[in-house]
């Protein structure tokens, strides 16, 4: 709420829009605001669904087969809450109206922001990284910097460093892939139409306990992407994810 | 039969209608018997109509080897029918059970079990995959529900679903697709043996695309309808009454 207000006050303040020029740049296309709102509006109901369905069977297995007293890999009555607490936790009906649901809204999203910055320049202006930036002794001079903390040339510029870049590169064109994938693997009715889904993960039960694991990552990845936010101003950050505009330092 | 014609319903429609063009198949090969309301109700039909795209040729669900058979079956939920009648008919060896085929079927009737037992038969190991996430492999033995209807005439031409009653007191609706479909059978022998109590003696459905609440068991009548509004709360099943997916491929 303190952020929707700031940039009220932001909007409110900057009536001279010569002032403004000075003082912000653009960093984030409509597009990638857009896009970037509605994703985390759409995987936070991913994930909390899908804690739920989890919990209404909470063992995962390896291979085509896996039910009640066979051999499981991960079993959360071994982590303290029994199969019956677990059951009274989770609520697989809105679970699984929501997971689909929403899985359906992460994915034209998703295909909106890919098909549209593809047609724009932001892929290749802004993503790619550049040879230049390929080069071992850049990379060391980053992963140094990063581990220290040290403020970052791009973080007030709005241009992604190179470790960004081809994380969130291997996210959008590696991750989320596999993440929808081992999803549709698990679905009776999907993989009577593309049963090479079957083959590719090891089975229906492989796939299900993959995409737990992905979701530990990608739960993961979120909180190492807030606390890089943290480290370079959370509130200017999140301001230039709402309004597109960063203040120059 | 009247229908009023919502913007939603016309919404709902659009990617529905691309598969119509695509293959000639009738809208409730794409779109659920009642469309719910809002973004879920939407989802739902996308992800009918797109499941059912990639399925226009009717693939076979995958078959595994017999390596693979759990034996025994895993049993969940019903597994003895409290129901008087079921009792009587579990204690005779279900000699006297009846399969009434009964609406728009050319000519309805009663199966025997023996009856049903003397129809081509298919068998088949596949997947049992249950919402809930576990899954386990049977070698499932039994008629396909078209020679069944067959048996009864076949249905008329304005045969929309197939209605399915049991002695647990629970119903579902299939739409012809998924009826038409050579996996689909009423099995009576589950890996090499008759269908056991526990995983629906005498007759359960066997709808390999979907997932294990439509695969009913303790089945006790087959109604062949134009129109699901007459049953339950008007959504098509038991299940989908109670908030679950009416189409359950996912």
């Amino acid at each position: 709420m303190s952020d929707m207000r700031a940039v009220a006050m932001d909007s409110a303040s900057t009536s001279e829009p010569a002032r403004r020029s000075d003082t912000s740049t653009t960093v984030h296309s409509y597009n990638v605001r857009i896009c970037h709102w509605v994703n985390v509006v759409a995987c936070a109901y991913l994930l909390w669904s899908g804690i739920h369905i989890l919990l209404d069977f909470p063992e995962l297995y390896w291979g085509n087969t896996g039910y009640r007293g066979y051999p499981a890999v991960f079993r959360l009555a071994d982590w303290g809450l029994s199969w019956d607490d677990a059951g009274a936790l989770g609520d697989r009906r809105w679970g699984r109206n929501y997971h689909f649901t929403f899985a359906w809204v992460f994915l034209i999203n998703g295909l909106a922001y890919i098909g549209w910055n593809l047609y724009s320049t932001h892929f290749r202006a802004r993503m790619m990284p550049a040879r230049d930036e390929l080069t071992v002794a850049h990379l060391r001079t980053e992963v140094r910097d990063h581990f220290r903390w040290r403020s970052r040339p791009h973080s007030s510029t709005g241009t992604y460093g190179t470790l960004q870049k081809t994380s969130y590169l291997i996210l959008i064109f590696v991750f989320v892939p596999l993440m929808i994938l081992t999803g549709i693997a698990q679905s009776p009715g999907f993989t009577a139409a593309l049963p090479w889904l079957l083959d590719l993960f090891g089975g229906r039960q492989s796939a299900r306990t993959l995409h737990t694991i992905g979701t530990v990552a990608l739960v993961l990845f979120v909180a190492i992407h807030v606390l890089e936010i943290a480290t370079a101003g959370f509130i200017a950050k999140v301001r230039s994810m709402i309004t597109g505009k960063l203040r120059q330092q | 039969m009247s229908k009023r014609i919502s913007r939603r319903a016309w919404l709902t429609s659009v990617p529905a209608l691309g598969g119509l063009l695509l293959t000639g198949c009738s809208r409730e090969t794409f779109v659920p018997p009642r469309v719910r309301g809002g973004l879920i109700g939407a989802a739902d039909v996308l992800t009918m109509s797109s499941n059912r795209l990639l399925l226009s040729g009717q693939p076979l669900a995958r078959e595994f080897p017999r390596s693979e058979i759990a034996d025994p079956f895993p049993t969940w939920n019903q597994t003895n029918p409290r129901n008087e009648e079921y009792q009587r008919h579990a204690s005779e060896g279900f000699r006297n059970w009846r399969l009434p085929i009964t609406g728009l079927v050319e000519r309805p009737c009663e199966l025997s079990l023996d009856e049903i037992r003397s129809l081509p038969a298919r068998t088949q190991i596949t997947a049992h995959v249950c919402e809930q996430g576990w899954s386990a492999i049977g070698e499932w033995t039994g008629a396909p529900l078209q020679r069944v209807l067959e048996a009864a005439g076949g249905v008329t031409p304005a045969a929309r679903y197939v209605v399915i009653d049991t002695f647990d007191r629970w119903y579902e609706s299939y739409d012809l697709f998924e009826v038409e479909h050579p996996q689909t059978i009423l099995a009576y022998g589950l890996n090499g043996r008759d269908l056991p109590r526990g995983n629906g003696a005498p007759l359960r459905l066997r709808v390999e695309r979907q997932c294990g609440y439509k695969n009913l068991k303790f089945l006790k009548s087959i109604q062949v309808v134009d129109s699901i509004a007459g049953f339950g709360r008007g959504t098509g099943g038991t299940n989908s009454d109670f908030g679950f997916h009416w189409f359950a491929g996912v």
